[in-house]
């Protein structure tokens, strides 16, 4: 079983996604709350309370972090999408999911 | 005009057809979490959307060079028989795209795509043309693989976002995470401009070129080309898809905002991610992975598996039904000789019978945005229900 399923699937992508959505999509998700927890920290989220400098300059930093964070991750994805890497022409062999030859009926599909 | 030109014109014609109800169909992907917690007005969130898939379309080229070069050797493409296939594959997508939105189900419009393709190319030139471990490689495993990755992300997110919310209070962490997920929902929307406006870019592309309308060496995409699909999947995402909508965001589980964030954020992720490494994955299953994920990752959340059973059925048949949809659209076409231009034009006619067809059976149970709108329910209502729904929140 483990044979066919390295025979189909490319493991070391899949690792390498798996890594970059756990630190980017739970990463920012994580982010986003301590954001959100600088936010109350410095007052601007929630019930107003009575705190000192220290710590409302505390929460700005924190939000602030944060925030570079979650900005630093959506322009990655935008880099990434941008940059994706460019295909090659297809070879018609056996690996493509659709092989068409050519003859009588010219075509190919995927 | 001339044959090739008239059929060159008919495919054109189906692929935008296409990418519109791609556009409707896939909306629910980018925002369908959004309008379910409220964070989004129905109609302010998919003009978003529409506006950021216009964009994403016009972002790179790499997916439509795949599909016009990388897939299918220009020799092997050329001439009328070419676009007959791409013609009956493109009905086959269509088709399947309308009935599992008439029955409300999220599936794969790629999948649908290729089952066309399979299903035409088959009825063709004959089962040589397919590569079934081809076929399990590219399109089965990353399938299934999508629904796992994005889901264990989702629900990590989730359980993460919960255990925040302890310390944040209810009230500022519903309002908090509705902002962060426009801007997840948005980045959805813009990668879904980039990958699947450019599918049907590649399609057109595979045409010009297999008429030499279209230079293979010096490959680019016309801006024409570029404008036409944009618009198509934009103004499809604009017409809503709200059936659609309705089953991503409300019946496969209850999704608060913490849970729509997370399930946005790690959808994000994932398409990016594995669009980056070249192992593309089904947005639509990337995105139903996520919602389940944050279903699961709320302590006492619950995920309607019923509903989740119906989808799964429906992606295993997306492939065979599209296939045999392509296959008779080629079947019929082939009636009227491979040398005229009626079989093109009686098979158009047929699809756009269907469609009208499901799009009147559709009214008898329609949904509106007016249905999805969650934005006059307060805070308290929310708390009520998703009391209602499950003890424990935080």
């Amino acid at each position: 079983m483990f044979v066919l399923a390295t025979a189909i699937v490319d493991w070391d992508a899949m690792w390498k996604i798996f890594v970059v959505v756990l630190i980017a999509g739970t990463g920012t998700v994580v982010a986003f709350g301590f954001l959100l927890l600088g936010l109350k920290a410095a007052n601007r989220l929630g019930p107003k309370e009575t705190r000192g400098e220290g710590p409302r300059a505390g929460g700005y930093a924190l939000a602030a972090v944060c925030g570079v964070l979650c900005v630093g991750v959506v322009v990655v994805g935008i880099y990434a999408m941008a940059k994706k890497p460019s295909s090659t022409p297809a070879k018609p062999k056996a690996k493509a999911a659709l092989v068409i030859p050519a003859g009588p009926h010219k075509f190919g599909g995927f | 005009m001339g044959s090739t030109t008239l059929v060159l014109v008919i495919v054109i014609a189906a692929a935008v057809s296409f990418d519109f109800t791609n556009g409707f169909h896939d909306t629910a992907n980018a925002m369908a979490t959004s309008i379910a917690t409220g964070a989004l007005k129905p109609i302010v969130a998919v003009l978003i959307s529409a506006a950021l898939n216009f964009l994403g379309a016009f972002i790179s080229i790499s997916v439509a060079t795949t599909i016009a070069k990388g897939i299918v050797p220009s020799s092997a493409t050329a001439g009328l028989d070419g676009l007959f296939v791409v013609e009956a594959a493109l009905i086959g997508a269509i088709t399947w795209n309308l009935i599992t939105w008439y029955f409300t189900i999220p599936s794969s419009s790629s999948h649908a795509l290729i089952g066309g393709l399979i299903g035409a190319a088959i009825a063709s030139v004959g089962s040589g043309a397919v590569s079934v471990h081809g076929i399990v490689q590219k399109v089965v495993a990353p399938g299934i693989l999508a629904i796992f990755v994005c889901g264990i992300a989702a629900f990590l997110a989730t359980t993460a976002a919960y255990l925040l919310i302890r310390r944040l209070g209810q009230e500022e962490a519903r309002a908090g995470y509705r902002y962060g997920q426009i801007g997840s929902a948005s980045l959805v929307s813009l990668a879904h401009g980039t990958n699947d406006a450019q599918k049907t870019m590649g399609v057109i592309a595979l045409a010009l070129i297999s008429t030499g309308h279209l230079s293979a060496v010096h490959f680019t995409v016309p801006v024409w080309v570029k404008l036409l699909c944009a618009t198509a999947m934009a103004l499809g995402t604009a017409t809503g898809g709200w059936r659609i909508i309705n089953t991503m965001g409300n019946r496969i589980t209850t999704v608060e905002s913490p849970q729509g964030f997370s399930a946005e954020s790690s959808s994000a992720a994932t398409i990016l991610a594995s669009s980056y490494y070249g192992y593309p994955l089904s947005t639509t299953q990337v995105v139903s992975g996520g919602v389940m994920g944050a279903g699961l990752g709320k302590r006492g959340g619950v995920v309607h598996w019923s509903v989740v059973g119906q989808m799964v059925v429906a992606w295993v048949i997306t492939l065979p039904s599209a296939a045999l949809v392509g296959a008779a659209a080629w079947n019929i076409s082939d009636l009227f000789g491979t040398n005229s231009s009626v079989g093109a034009i009686v098979i158009a006619a047929l699809a756009a019978v269907v469609a009208f067809g499901l799009w009147t059976l559709s009214k008898r149970n329609r949904i509106t945005a007016q249905d999805l709108d969650r934005t006059s329910i307060t805070p308290e209502i929310e708390a009520e229900r998703a009391a209602a729904a499950s003890p424990a929140i935080a």
